[in-house]
């Protein structure tokens, strides 16, 4: 009786609602995603075959696209986290006030591809830091400013994503720091002999990062998925790992489109899986 | 039911209405259009509206579009022309899409393609056709030009309509560039010297370059006539792999990367980051120096190699519920009016498809005095180096090979 209670329904409207909007849609596309990949559905399908699959999984260029996602994921929300946090513990007070308090909101506002292309023209070869430079005598030519943009380690890549991140993450830390009354935890270990570097490191950092968890795993999954981005400021090889997918749907070769599902499926397996892994760990330790 | 089972029931009917298993009621309106006399065409054309997707890359090809061919379509014919942005595979992939979910009425009703698009919508029987030989004005299109009555190798066979013709340019920067390379070996020996001034995209453009090369090692043009072979590509493709990997190293970037489209490239070369761009259309450079987009000392060439000249053509998606509207639009961007507005260098620069000298009245005289471009070779001068497309599989293979042999190494 009292767990009957207890017990949700399992077909309330409001579930049944939100079950048709998010998982059957899922469901429905990873399946024609499966069936596609697998030569069963499409208009040029050949009938049952694990050649696409072999053929994916069978490339380095698939691995190294996943690593290098990975990669450029982990970089700059690392960097976006270490900037972040360096705004909320040390110049909480600059900016958390005044008309700064406003314009940390504008980078939110960008959408991805307009902070790509800002990138771009500032960090290209002929860009406006290049001719800066130059105009002020610290190049002999345009063409000795360092590969920014197109590059083989996605450097423009990690800024651009890094800009976005920061100010999100600034706020965000910077909510917790007062919801979690962080500054009495600080007031209290330094009362009792922490140093302010004991402080940030011991309590502060920790504390955020745990509490932040889940946020920041569901946002490198974002950066592992971007695409515009790595679009316009990626090199053509390593691509990350959502470019080489269109690239597969979308050129010329249109046997080449089952390739494209299995790669998606991959991908999606690996995120489905691992994600809530990830945050059922994060969770757990962020309660105890 | 079960809870599982309930999800399983749901997701399967979901992916079974995905991927088109479902009732294919197969609508094949279109095809009674053909049938009909033109009178009665233009006739059912009135008042519909027709949805047409086109590369909208080019303010002066919008503008054309925009401010000619749509008001003067809905003024005299009663045709809503409504443009959507999208080229090549974009528009195979919605094609595909409708096709596969088994819709028997497109959203499109009318596709500006190219030889590639036209090769893969005939793969998956996206067009209509034949179709074009209804429109009255088709009978002033120069047939006998093997440069517009094939595509890409391919008989067009009636299922797209020739729009306009064009030449690839290279495109140099004279300020920095003398005299342009124009042989093969000229090029290698002057992007030596040149290091990080010269490359090329990875899509249409970029390709299209790269077949011409590779047709100046087969021998020239007739040397990949026909259908696609692989011996010969297996010969050819080997030499231009070495030659690129000789080259790779002084492109832009020392070729560890190229740029993704040719509108990149194009912004480099504004950039002055490199003195090289180049064109699918010839009079591009004229444009874009109009447009205050290329430096003033931007011109255009074709090298002694050749380089390829292709048409562009009209094509109606198989299942369209606009067709008669299509054709009725088509035939007036067919009409001598419509052609020789589209070649005026002031307005887009593109090549007739007509056959000019058959046209009737004051039309001959009026395109012989079209002003020339400034900034580019005439068609002339072109026309003697020009190169016919090969077969669609020699891209296909050079798109996938080059990733493999050059970008990926």
């Amino acid at each position: 009786m009292f767990k009957r209670n207890r017990t949700p329904r399992p077909w309330s409207p409001g579930l049944l609602v939100l079950f048709l909007l998010t998982a059957v849609p899922l469901v429905a596309g990873l399946g024609y995603a499966l069936l596609y990949s697998l030569g069963l559905v499409g208009l040029l399908r050949e009938g049952f075959t694990l050649q696409h699959w072999g053929a994916v999984l069978g490339s380095m260029v698939f691995w190294k696209s996943l690593t290098f996602s990975i990669y450029l994921a982990t970089a700059s929300m690392a960097l976006a986290i270490m900037l972040a946090l360096q705004l909320v513990l040390r110049w909480r007070d600059t900016w958390q006030s005044g008309w700064l308090s406003y314009g940390i909101y504008l980078p939110l506002t960008f959408p991805a591809m307009v902070v790509a292309f800002l990138v771009f023209q500032w960090f290209t070869g002929a860009g406006w830091f290049a001719r800066l430079a130059y105009h002020v005598g610290l190049l002999q030519d345009v063409d000795q400013f360092p590969a920014m943009v197109n590059d083989p380690w996605g450097l423009g890549i990690l800024l651009a994503h890094a800009a976005m991140a920061t100010p999100f993450f600034a706020i965000f830390f910077g909510q917790l720091y007062a919801a979690e009354g962080l500054a009495n935890y600080a007031q209290l270990a330094a009362s009792l002999g922490a140093s302010e570097r004991q402080v940030r490191r011991r309590i502060l950092i920790p504390v955020l990062l745990r509490r932040a968890s889940p946020t920041l795993i569901l946002y490198f999954v974002f950066v592992l998925g971007s695409y515009e981005i790595p679009l316009l400021l990626g090199s053509q090889s390593p691509q990350m790992i959502s470019v080489l997918a269109i690239r597969k749907l979308q050129r010329f070769n249109l046997q080449d489109i089952p390739q494209a599902y299995v790669i998606c499926l991959v991908y999606a397996a690996l995120v489905l899986v691992v994600t809530p892994m990830l945050l059922r760990r994060f969770r757990m330790k962020a309660h105890e | 039911m079960k809870r599982w089972q309930w999800i399983s029931a749901i997701s399967f009917l979901a992916v079974m209405a995905l991927s088109g298993c479902g009732p294919d009621s197969g609508g094949q309106s279109s095809d009674t259009v053909l049938a009909l006399p033109w009178d009665s065409i233009e006739a059912r054309a009135r008042g519909t509206t027709v949805n047409m997707m086109m590369w909208s890359g080019d303010p002066l090809i919008n503008a054309y579009m925009r401010d000619y061919v749509a008001p003067v379509v809905a003024d005299r014919y009663g045709v809503t022309l409504d443009i959507a942005s999208g080229q090549g595979n974009y528009i195979v992939q919605t094609l595909m899409a409708e096709l596969q979910a088994g819709k028997t009425q497109s959203d499109l009703d009318l596709l500006w393609i190219n030889g590639e698009t036209f090769y893969q919508l005939r793969q998956i029987d996206g067009l209509l056709g034949p179709w074009t030989d209804r429109l009255p004005n088709a009978a002033w299109i120069d047939w006998e030009n093997p440069f517009i009555a094939r595509d890409f190798q391919q008989p067009v066979d009636g299922f797209e309509c020739p729009w306009g013709n064009v030449q690839m340019a290279l495109i140099y920067n004279s300020e920095k560039v003398a005299d342009p390379p124009r042989t093969r070996e000229a090029l290698l020996a002057f992007v030596q010297a040149h290091p990080g001034k010269f490359t090329f995209d990875t899509q249409f453009t970029g390709l299209t370059f790269l077949k011409a090369l590779l047709m100046d090692i087969a021998g020239g043009a007739e040397a990949l006539a026909g259908p696609f072979d692989e011996e010969k590509y297996a010969r050819y493709s080997t030499v231009l792999w070495d030659y690129l990997r000789q080259l790779q190293p002084y492109l832009w970037k020392e070729g560890k990367t190229f740029p993704e489209a040719v509108a990149p490239l194009h912004q480099l070369f504004a950039n002055g980051e490199v003195w090289f761009t180049m064109s699918n259309n010839d009079c591009e450079v004229d444009n874009k120096i109009r447009q205050g987009v290329f430096p003033p000392t931007a011109r255009a060439y074709v090298p002694a190699f050749g380089t390829i000249q292709n048409s562009h053509y009209l094509g109606i998606p198989r299942h369209s519920g606009q067709a008669a509207g299509a054709m009725v639009v088509v035939n007036f961007m067919l009409s001598p009016e419509a052609q020789y507005r589209k070649q005026d260098p002031a307005v887009w620069g593109d090549g007739t498809v007509l056959d000019v000298p058959r046209l009737e009245g004051e039309w001959p005289a009026k395109f012989a005095a079209l002003p020339i471009r400034q900034y580019g070779p005439s068609r002339e001068e072109m026309q003697a180096r020009a190169l016919p497309e090969p077969a669609p599989e020699y891209m296909i293979r050079l798109a996938a090979d080059f990733r493999r042999e050059i970008i990926e190494q």
